[in-house]
Parts: C-alpha cells; sequence; structure tokens
C-alpha cells in the first residue's frame, strides 16, 4: 500500500509552518484593522489627505461687437531651487538669461546664493539653505515652455491666472483692473465683480509620500464654477476713434483734461467715453493718479452756454414762449420779482429783439436769463433738476459726484442772470451730456448704461440690460422745437458754424465757460465744451466734447474753436460706421454697399 | 488501516489547504491588478484632466494674443506699417440700398446670366456615343 507524498514528519512539519504564517497573518490583520484601526486611520488621514483648491477663472469684459477688453491667462513665476543645480548646466544660463530678459551676472548670483546668512541683528536668526529663489516675476506659458526646453535642472515655475488687457489702454477708465493682490479696484472690473470672479471648486484626494496625487482615492470632486462674461455697450472702434481725438485735442491745445462721451440718443447706451490723461492698463501701477480719474463722472465743471437749454426747454414746455418770441437782449439790466437785476454781458449787440431759436443759436446770456426770469426760481431750478443735474446720473462706477446746484432758497440776487447761461452751477461732463441727451431722445432722461449683456462661461445669455429711463422731462414737441433749435447754431447764422457736414442734420450747442480760480473767473482758463447729436430730425447719437483749459495757439479756447471741431470729425468717422443717412432720406432705414475705389 | 485513514486525512487538508492558498492568492492578485487598473486609469483621467486644463490655459493665451493683434489701435499701425492705405469709406464711395438686398441681388444675378448669356448663346449638339 502505497504511503502517499505526506508520509514523513517533514511534510507535516511544512504545514503545521504554512498554517501558523497564516495564524501570523491573521492575527496582524486583526491588530491593525480591529485593535489600532482608530489611530492608525487618523494618523493615515492627516498625512495622506488633502483638499486641493481648483481656481475658478475670471469672466472676460468684451466690447458689444465681442472684442476682449480684459481676460485672464495664465502666467508663470520662474524660480530656482539652487541646492539641485548641475554643474553640465552652467553652458545654459546664457540662453536662460537672454529669454527671461534678466542680465547674466544676477542671474548667476541668483545661482550661486545657496545659503541665506543669518540676519545679525536678530540673535535667533540662523544661516539657511535657499530653496527657492524668483526668477521672473511672470512670463507666459509660451516663454515657460522655452526655458524648460532648456532643461536646467532647479528651474521650474508656478502658475496663477493673472489678469490681462489686450488693448491696452483702450477704454481705460471704464473697464478698471483688478490690482496685483487680485482685488478688482475701478471700473467695470469692480461694478460686475459678483457677475465676472467665478467660484472656486475643490477636490478631496489623497497623496503619496512624494506629495503627489494619488488620483484612485479621490472623494469628492467639486468643479470650479468660471465667472460670467460681461458685455459692454462700448464699441472698441467708436472708443478708438474718441481716444485718438483726445489725442490730437492733447497734442494741438495741452489742455489739464478732455472728456468725449459718446451714447445712443434712444437707449442712452453708452457707445465711447474716454478721458485726457488716460494710462495702460497693463501697466497701471506706473500711471499717476491723475491719469487714473475718470474727469467725465468725477469733475465738476461750469456748464457755460451748452446749459442754456434747460431755460428754453422749460419755458417752451410750460407753454410761455415759443421758438419765435422775441426777447429784447441789448437790455444791460432788468426788474425781476420788484428789484433790479443786472444781466450778463454778450458777446454781440444785436439789432433786432432775438428770438429763442436766436437766443439758443447765438448763445445770448441775456436772453437765456430772460428765459429763467420768465419760469421763475423754483421752476427753472425744477427743470435743471429734472435735466439731471445736481444729482448723480446712476453711472454704475464709482466715483461719481453730484454736482452742485443749489435750492433757490440759498440764491444770490444774481443767480437768475448767472445760472441760466451755466454759471454759479457745477456738473459732470456725464451730467451735460445726458441733459443734452433728454433733446435727443424725444424728452425723457435716460440713465446711463454701460453694460448691455452677462453670459456664462459657455456663451449662454444670463441677463440682457435694457435701456433704463429716469423720467420725462419735457414733451416730445418741445423736445424737437429745441432740436431744431440747436440745429441752427450747427449752420451759417450759429455759433458753430465750422462743424457744417455738408447733407446732415447736426444739432448741438457750443459752451465757453471761464474757469475759476483763486475765487476770480479768469478771462484766460476756460472750459471749452461742445455737446450735440445728430441727425436733428432722428437723433442716432450723442456727443459731448469737453476741454479743459486749453491753450490754442492764436485767440480765446472758444467751444467752437477747440471742441466743436473733434465733434465733426468724430460724427464724419459715425456716418459710414453707424450708417446714418444724409437728411433727405434719414428717415427711411437703409443698408450700406460701398462702391468704387479707395480714394 | 487507521495508519492509512490518518494520511488520507492529512493528504486531503493538504490539498485543500493548497486549493485554498491557490485560491486566497489568485483572489489576491486579481484584487491588486484590478486596483493596479484603478490607479491607472484615475492616473489617466488626472493626466487628461491636466491636458484639458492645459489646452484651456493655451487657449486663453492665444485668445488674448489674437484680441491684442486685432485691436483699432494695432490694426492702423499695421495698415501704416505696411502700406496698404485702407481708409475709411467716403460718403460718394456709398450706394444706399433701400430695397430688399435679396431681390437686387437676385435681379443682378439674372441681368447676368440672362443679359450676357443671351448674346454668346451658341446651342449645343449632342451626339450619339460622344462624351458630355
Amino acid at each position: 500500500m502505497s504511503k502517499g507524498f505526506a508520509s514523513n514528519y517533514r511534510v507535516v512539519l511544512l504545514a503545521i509552518g504554512v498554517l501558523l504564517t497564516f495564524a501570523g497573518v491573521g492575527t496582524r490583520l486583526v491588530f491593525l484593522h480591529v485593535i489600532d484601526r482608530e489611530k492608525l486611520v487618523r494618523h493615515i488621514e492627516e498625512v495622506r489627505r488633502q483638499i486641493v483648491v481648483e481656481n475658478a477663472v475670471r469672466g472676460d469684459i468684451v466690447d458689444r461687437r465681442g472684442q476682449l477688453l480684459a481676460t485672464s491667462r495664465t502666467m508663470i513665476e520662474l524660480g530656482v531651487d539652487p541646492q539641485v543645480m548641475r554643474p553640465q548646466d552652467e553652458a545654459k544660463w546664457p540662453e536662460l538669461a537672454r529669454l527671461i530678459n534678466v542680465p547674466l551676472e544676477k542671474l548667476t548670483e541668483i545661482f550661486n546664493t545657496k545659503v541665506r546668512s543669518a540676519d545679525p541683528n536678530d540673535p535667533e536668526s540662523r544661516e539657511r539653505l535657499v530653496r527657492w529663489a524668483r526668477l521672473c516675476e511672470e512670463i507666459p506659458e509660451s516663454l515657460y515652455d522655452r526655458v524648460r526646453a532648456l532643461d536646467i535642472k532647479g528651474v521650474y515655475g508656478t502658475s496663477a491666472y493673472r489678469r490681462t488687457y489686450p488693448q491696452g489702454r483702450l477704454a481705460a477708465h471704464l473697464v478698471g483692473y483688478v490690482n496685483k493682490e487680485g482685488t478688482p479696484a475701478t471700473g467695470i472690473e469692480h461694478y460686475a465683480d459678483f457677475y465676472l470672479r467665478g467660484q472656486n471648486g475643490w477636490r478631496e484626494s489623497e497623496k503619496d509620500g512624494r506629495q503627489r496625487e494619488m488620483a484612485r482615492f479621490r472623494s469628492r470632486d467639486v468643479p470650479a464654477t468660471n465667472g460670467y462674461s460681461v458685455m459692454l455697450s462700448i464699441d472698441s472702434v467708436i472708443q478708438s476713434w474718441v481716444e485718438e481725438e483726445l489725442d490730437a485735442i492733447a497734442a494741438e491745445f495741452s489742455p489739464d483734461n478732455a472728456v468725449i462721451i459718446v451714447s445712443d440718443a434712444a437707449t442712452g447706451f453708452l457707445l465711447a467715453l474716454a478721458n485726457y490723461p488716460t494710462f495702460d492698463l497693463n501697466e497701471f501701477n506706473k500711471a499717476p493718479m491723475e491719469a487714473q480719474k475718470n474727469y467725465a463722472i468725477s469733475s465738476q465743471i461750469d456748464p457755460g452756454s451748452t446749459f442754456k437749454i434747460v431755460a428754453a426747454a422749460g419755458a417752451i414746455n410750460e407753454g410761455l414762449v415759443t421758438r419765435s418770441t422775441r426777447f429784447d437782449c441789448n437790455v444791460a439790466e432788468v426788474v425781476y420779482n420788484g428789484k433790479p437785476r443786472r444781466l450778463m454781458d454778450d458777446d454781440h449787440t444785436y439789432d433786432h429783439p432775438l428770438t429763442v431759436e436766436d437766443i439758443i443759436s447765438r448763445s445770448s446770456n441775456r436772453g437765456a436769463a430772460m428765459l429763467a426770469m420768465a419760469l421763475g426760481d423754483r421752476r427753472f431750478y425744477e427743470y435743471a433738476r429734472a435735466f439731471g443735474f445736481g444729482e448723480k446720473t446712476g453711472f454704475p462706477l464709482v466715483g461719481e459726484i453730484n454736482g452742485r446746484l443749489h435750492d433757490p432758497k440759498q440764491w444770490s440776487g444774481s443767480d437768475i442772470t448767472r445760472i441760466p447761461a451755466g454759471y454759479s452751477i457745477s456738473a459732470t461732463p456725464l451730467q451735460i451730456h445726458y441733459g443734452m441727451g433728454v433733446i435727443a431722445s424725444g424728452g425723457v432722461l435716460h440713465r446711463p448704461q454701460i453694460i448691455s449683456e452677462v453670459r456664462s462661461a459657455s456663451g449662454e445669455l444670463v441677463y440682457r440690460f435694457g435701456s433704463n429711463v429716469a423720467r420725462r422731462v419735457i414733451t416730445n414737441s418741445t423736445a424737437q422745437e429745441i432740436a431744431w433749435s440747436l440745429q441752427k447754431v450747427v449752420s451759417e447764422e450759429g455759433t458753430a458754424s465750422n462743424i457744417v457736414i455738408p447733407g446732415y442734420q447736426l444739432a448741438g450747442k457750443t459752451g465757453t465757460a471761464q474757469k475759476l480760480i483763486d475765487g476770480r473767473y479768469s478771462s484766460r482758463n476756460h472750459i471749452a465744451s461742445f455737446s450735440g447729436f445728430f441727425p436733428a430730425s432722428a437723433p442716432r447719437v450723442v456727443i459731448t466734447v469737453i476741454v479743459d483749459n486749453g491753450k490754442p495757439r492764436r485767440g480765446v479756447a472758444y467751444g467752437r474753436a477747440v471742441a466743436a471741431p473733434s465733434f465733426k470729425r468724430i460724427a464724419e468717422k459715425l456716418i459710414p460706421y453707424l450708417d446714418i443717412p444724409p437728411a433727405d432720406s434719414a428717415a427711411a432705414p437703409s443698408l450700406l454697399a460701398s462702391k468704387g475705389l479707395r480714394p | 488501516m487507521n495508519k492509512t485513514g490518518t494520511q488520507a486525512f492529512v493528504n486531503q487538508v493538504l490539498i485543500y489547504t493548497l486549493v485554498a492558498i491557490c485560491l486566497s492568492g489568485s483572489v489576491g492578485l486579481a484584487s491588486v491588478w484590478m486596483q493596479q487598473q484603478i490607479a491607472a486609469t484615475s492616473n489617466s483621467i488626472k493626466q487628461l484632466e491636466m491636458r484639458t486644463a492645459e489646452l484651456e490655459r493655451r487657449r486663453g493665451e492665444i485668445n488674448a494674443d489674437i484680441a491684442a493683434e486685432q485691436s483699432p489701435l494695432r490694426l492702423e499701425q499695421r495698415n501704416r506699417a505696411w502700406n496698404l492705405g485702407l481708409v475709411q469709406p467716403t460718403e460718394q464711395q456709398i450706394e444706399r440700398v433701400y430695397e430688399s438686398p435679396e431681390r437686387r441681388l437676385a435681379r443682378k444675378r439674372n441681368d447676368e446670366r440672362f443679359g450676357v448669356e443671351s448674346i454668346s448663346f451658341t446651342p449645343t449638339r449632342y451626339v450619339a456615343g460622344g462624351s458630355r
């Protein structure tokens, strides 16, 4: 009979050994998984668990045609660990220095500084090994690829999203910027931060002994929600023309500051708003504060003759006068409320009484005062308020001021003669612009709108902003009456006869206000302005040009000489761009088609 | 007999033990292989996510560069540098069309087709067996 293969004791011994080994493993497992479980799990969680924040990308700011004005891009902060550098890489240092535009001597010094010496003033400080030293604050990823291609051990970068402004200085005061700390400081960046900023995500997982994530142990993953894109009503092309025009004004008249505003007459949406001086958004930290100031909303000036539309519109709207009602503007003094009032001087004398239309087109200070007197203090004040003077326009960006328009109780005896001519009142350029916008829109005051749409990162429409009407100020027929009078300003008889565009009905008002310097009105320092719209019969755009303390080579800085020509040049560019037809076909919708060769 | 019975029992135990070892080893190996596959797949997904994120970043960078190149200021610089002479159309060069552009284009096309072709019309003669 066969004994079988387990016939000797050694096999039994082997079997016992195997069983004991299993028993040992089992016992150890019981210790690991049952007895010491709590302690071990806690330790593992402390050492291996990690929460990685996934940064959301800030949304873009685009113009009304989708052109990028602000976006986020990854920038690499380049550094080095001098402890791990290899001698054989030394030959590549000059190439690295050239790529990142750092002097080779400086680069060599950084690479060779391996120990940070102790602070002699601090007894507790000791020498420390340098494990990281910055080589370059920000380089684009494409450049980082070339740096990595050099394969210099120890040189590496950390990436982070940075805000960049592809258009540079274009619409700088509107777009605003995010500062180095990542805080939205000004402009739309600040105002629309709620839409733009997005929400960071996070991921819970484990890491190995070399701090690498072990993807298989990911337990929770909350993806980041990128910020929404904000579409502005600004048009980059118009904005660029406006800024070019400001450059031309600066070169010709060396003003203290200047503002040009262009808006849609029907909706109040801004198409362009620019200030001089301005700055490059990508180099905001180098720009002086006066360049960063948005003069359109934060400077207050005497509006001058552009304000005369208020008294005229009020008097016509109340039915006190018509366009053809005449006033004797040669008289220097009138009796008002039982007291004699001396009127401001006019630049000209007139051989006949002026109609209301003439008062506007010839810019008579005395005529404007008489129209205001016809209204009375209180009603004139209420019309000025209704036109938006003395209160914020509701412009969404920070820094807007109220301007100054006192209650009639606080007026001096001469204020009723001065305020109608645009003195003893202060307004921001934006208030002046939207005051003119009341006439262009047919009698309603719009609130300035600059954001037209908000879209999600995937392009879906989140919110569309519409026209925002603050109030009706005058009737449509009154607005038309004033518009026809303003059209006469830009004619052979008016104060802006130099800006006629044949075939087009321009309407507007010149303004020249003396500047208040050391408590006295200066005869040498002026604020020149022109605010108008076109076509007068069916207004499409409102344009305002304000030049503070321009210095023409000859003569006084009148609105007609300093500001009005810029209005004309911008209007000429807008005519083909916005397809604005000539007067005889103004009412008919048209389509543009170009013909012929370039001139 | 007894000895033989004991040996058979030991044999059976050993065989069962070996089978159990083989089975548990197989299960263990399968488990390790599965874990390995899970890890490899997770790492692959992670790599793909990183690649996607990198491509998104690159796309953002390229978009920013394109936007900078398309800025009105840069286009005007190019216009001057390359002597392209591009300017806005003047009023004399603009023809305003107040009718439906589709109709106008259709009429223009038809005028060209019938007007021009009718002059140079030559009848085509088809010959049996000839190629088109």
